[in-house]
């Protein structure tokens, strides 16, 4: 018997390994482990106020930091019976498309196309991929400049609030993201073209079950109530716990999702795969071009996802702009009661995020948070072992295992430190 | 550096490190755009888990570790890393105070919270323990605090450290910054800020927006944390009947946020006028 381990699972957010236990050309069992420390933020803010339940979730995470503000919102908002005016809803719209470009670009090009291209990090593909590492570069901070804007820093800004923003961004600096998002839709493109004609490796493809949120009227987009799976049942977001079921498992503190026993995918691919057809202009041409039946069942797809998705994003700014500036700033909604439940939803980079709420006499009650790679965890070990196990039985090297189990598990950008359940795991 | 000299001299060996955190100040080092291919040509990053593969693991000039202390992983880690380190810096809340997982701390038993989010579950793994920052274990030589960092602060610093030079710490609250920006004080809108006893730094970026300040870069030195209290639970008065007095509770909750255990012995200390302890 012998481990084929993969100590720190490089150029992710959080401390991750992998860990094959192997008995000849035999897998015996594979572990997707976390190695973060348990940071237990559901019992952080309860008997504090929503106010200061909304400062501390985003800290959850950096990357998603907006995607846990603006669930966070909608569930405390259902608590508080606080129905946000249109410019706050566009203003929302447009820092989670912000967050969608710096997430996405970050992922695509600096921590995922070094592996495709066959190099340790980005900055040295510098030599022959200048380009790609530039325009990377360039998204990555311009989602970061919209998110500057909307929320007042790039990570962990406070400008959104119960009821609506701390302040406005003026018509002018609104123009100028809207102008710079238009240059931008070349590079998308660039990196779509890139990826979707990339060959990747089959042997460990399997059809998996998507779910994500499901917006009204036949739009593609990152926030609804309502939640759709790829076998086309629909539920509200209020029955979160009848697919994210959780369940905790002694060898990890990260607790597990399964729908109807069997693992599902949440992120990119499970939105382009369940909501593709919806998208519209070029995002939708690159869908058309590049849409494959092997999405359902090979995660190294995501990275194709995401870049299309990185289109959209680019593409709706100037959607959002255009309705922001022709509206008024305004005021703050006021809560109209102090009791109450509620459950938000938002599509974050890496999946449905749901946080769910319960406010007694202007105090949080109860605290429930749901993250994406809590939910993916599962499916990232089934195909994890699929590939293990091919590749054992054909005879590989250990290091040939070992970059190709990390490529799958980067493909899934996990976030691990969403440790709002994840937890430290022994390291053996 | 010219090109030449890079050849000729060695560059200061870095390693960039995170233990239990949201790894937001080593994102706000990724998001430095402008910057980051200068960053990697003024010093070798020898290790940057989060953003390269090839990490090698040996002696270092300079050690940046991010988040707080929260497993045994985490202690061993951070004693292998200060060992073959000559500076260690703390970088972001987490590390500086124990961040927002320290905030329960000293209120509520670990074990109790662990329970209430994963149920009784018998363990196959060490116990986890409760959230520390860097100092509580080791010596850490500078502090780079915020939730997240100030980028340019650390810019700042790590240029310095890679010239050799020490850094320059800043010794007033946030305050300081929000009158230059020429803010309306939200105190007088009745709103419970946390300026006063606060580190500046951040160019007081929340009031700017007009949302008070939640303390996120931590206690500022000699803070006066039992005047700040005092005031909070005391807003009344007869020039400004609108005023309401804030719940001493509530005013703890906020400075423990990401006070953690600072904050909690300051206020512990002080003895607030009209509080109900």
């Amino acid at each position: 018997m012998k481990e084929i381990k993969v100590e720190h699972l490089a150029r992710v957010e959080g401390h991750g390994a992998i860990t094959v236990e192997v008995d000849g050309r035999k897998v015996k069992d594979v572990k997707f482990e976390v190695l973060e420390g348990p940071r237990l933020f559901e019992t952080i803010t309860l008997g504090k106020t929503p106010a200061e339940n909304l400062s501390v979730v985003p800290r959850i995470c950096a990357i998603c930091t907006l995607s846990h503000r603006y669930a966070s919102l909608r569930g405390l908002e259902k608590c508080l019976d606080i129905k946000i005016p249109e410019k706050t809803h566009w203003m929302r719209e447009l820092m989670l498309a912000g967050e969608a470009i710096e997430s996405h670009s970050l992922h695509v090009y600096l921590l995922a196309l070094p592996d495709l291209l066959g190099y340790p990090n980005a900055v040295a593909m510098v030599t022959k991929y200048a380009d790609s590492v530039v325009q990377g570069l360039t998204l990555k901070k311009f989602g970061n400049s919209i998110m500057e804007l909307c929320s007042a820093r790039a990570t962990h800004g406070e400008n959104p609030i119960i009821g609506g923003f701390g302040k406005f961004p003026t018509n002018e600096k609104l123009y100028a993201i809207a102008d710079q998002a238009k240059t931008l839709i070349p590079y998308a493109e660039g990196v779509i073209d890139i990826l979707g004609n990339m060959q990747y490796p089959t042997f460990f493809e399997k059809e998996t079950v998507f779910a994500c949120c499901n917006p009204p009227d036949n739009q593609y987009g990152l926030v609804s109530d309502e939640i759709i799976l790829s076998d086309g049942k629909k539920f509200s977001c209020e029955d979160y716990t009848k697919i994210t079921n959780e369940r905790v498992v002694p060898h990890s503190f990260a607790k597990r999702s399964l729908y109807k026993n069997s693992p599902f995918s949440v992120g990119s691919l499970a939105r382009v795969n369940n909501l593709g057809d919806r998208l519209q202009e070029r995002a939708g041409d690159a869908y058309e071009k590049y849409k494959n039946a092997r999405w359902k069942k090979n995660p190294v797809y995501n990275n194709l996802a995401q870049a299309i998705e990185l289109l959209y994003a680019l593409e709706q700014v100037p959607v959002y702009v255009e309705k922001l500036v022709e509206l008024k700033d305004p005021p703050i909604v006021k809560p109209k009661r102090q009791s109450g439940k509620g459950t938000g939803a938002v599509e974050a980079p890496r999946g449905t995020l749901y946080h769910s709420y319960e406010v007694k006499d202007g105090r949080m009650a109860k605290v429930d948070i749901i993250t994406p790679t809590a939910q993916n965890y599962e499916d990232i070990e089934k195909y994890l072992r699929l590939a293990a196990e091919y590749m054992v039985s054909e005879g590989r090297k250990d290091d040939d295992v070992r970059f190709q189990l990390e490529v799958i598990a980067r493909a899934y950008d996990p976030c691990i430190s969403c440790s709002a359940h994840l937890v430290k795991l022994v390291r053996k | 550096m010219n090109p030449e000299d890079r050849k000729t001299k060695q560059l200061p060996k870095v390693g960039i490190y995170g233990l239990t955190s949201c790894a937001g100040d080593q994102l706000t080092i990724v998001n430095c755009e402008d910057q980051i291919l200068d960053i990697f040509g003024s010093a070798e990053i020898s290790s940057f888990l989060m953003a390269k593969s090839d990490n090698t693991e040996g002696e270092i000039d300079v050690a940046i570790v991010e988040g707080s202390v929260s497993s045994k992983g985490d202690l061993e880690m951070l004693e292998d890393i200060r060992k073959r380190s000559k500076v260690l810096i703390a970088l972001g809340n987490c590390a500086c105070n124990g961040g927002p997982q320290a905030a329960c701390v000293a209120a509520e038993d670990h074990k109790e919270r662990m329970k209430q989010v994963y149920g009784d579950v018998k363990w196959s793994l060490p116990d986890p323990i409760d959230a520390k920052p860097l100092s509580a274990y080791v010596k850490v030589d500078m502090q780079i605090t915020g939730c997240p960092i100030d980028k340019w602060e650390f810019l700042r610093a790590l240029g310095r450290l890679v010239k050799g030079d020490g850094p320059i710490p800043i010794s007033y609250p946030v305050c300081v910054e929000c009158k230059y920006n020429e803010n309306e004080c939200l105190l007088f809108k009745n709103e419970m800020c946390l300026g006063p006893i606060t580190l500046a730094g951040c160019n007081s970026v929340c009031i700017n927006h007009n949302i008070p300040c939640f303390g996120c870069r931590g206690a500022v030195i000699e803070a006066n944390v039992a005047g700040e209290a005092e005031m909070l639970v005391n807003m009344k008065h007869p020039q400004f009947p609108d005023r309401k007095n804030f719940d001493y509770q509530d005013v703890k909750n906020r400075a423990m946020m990401y006070g953690g255990n600072t904050m909690a012995e300051l206020l512990d200390k002080a003895k607030v006028k009209g509080a109900k302890k």
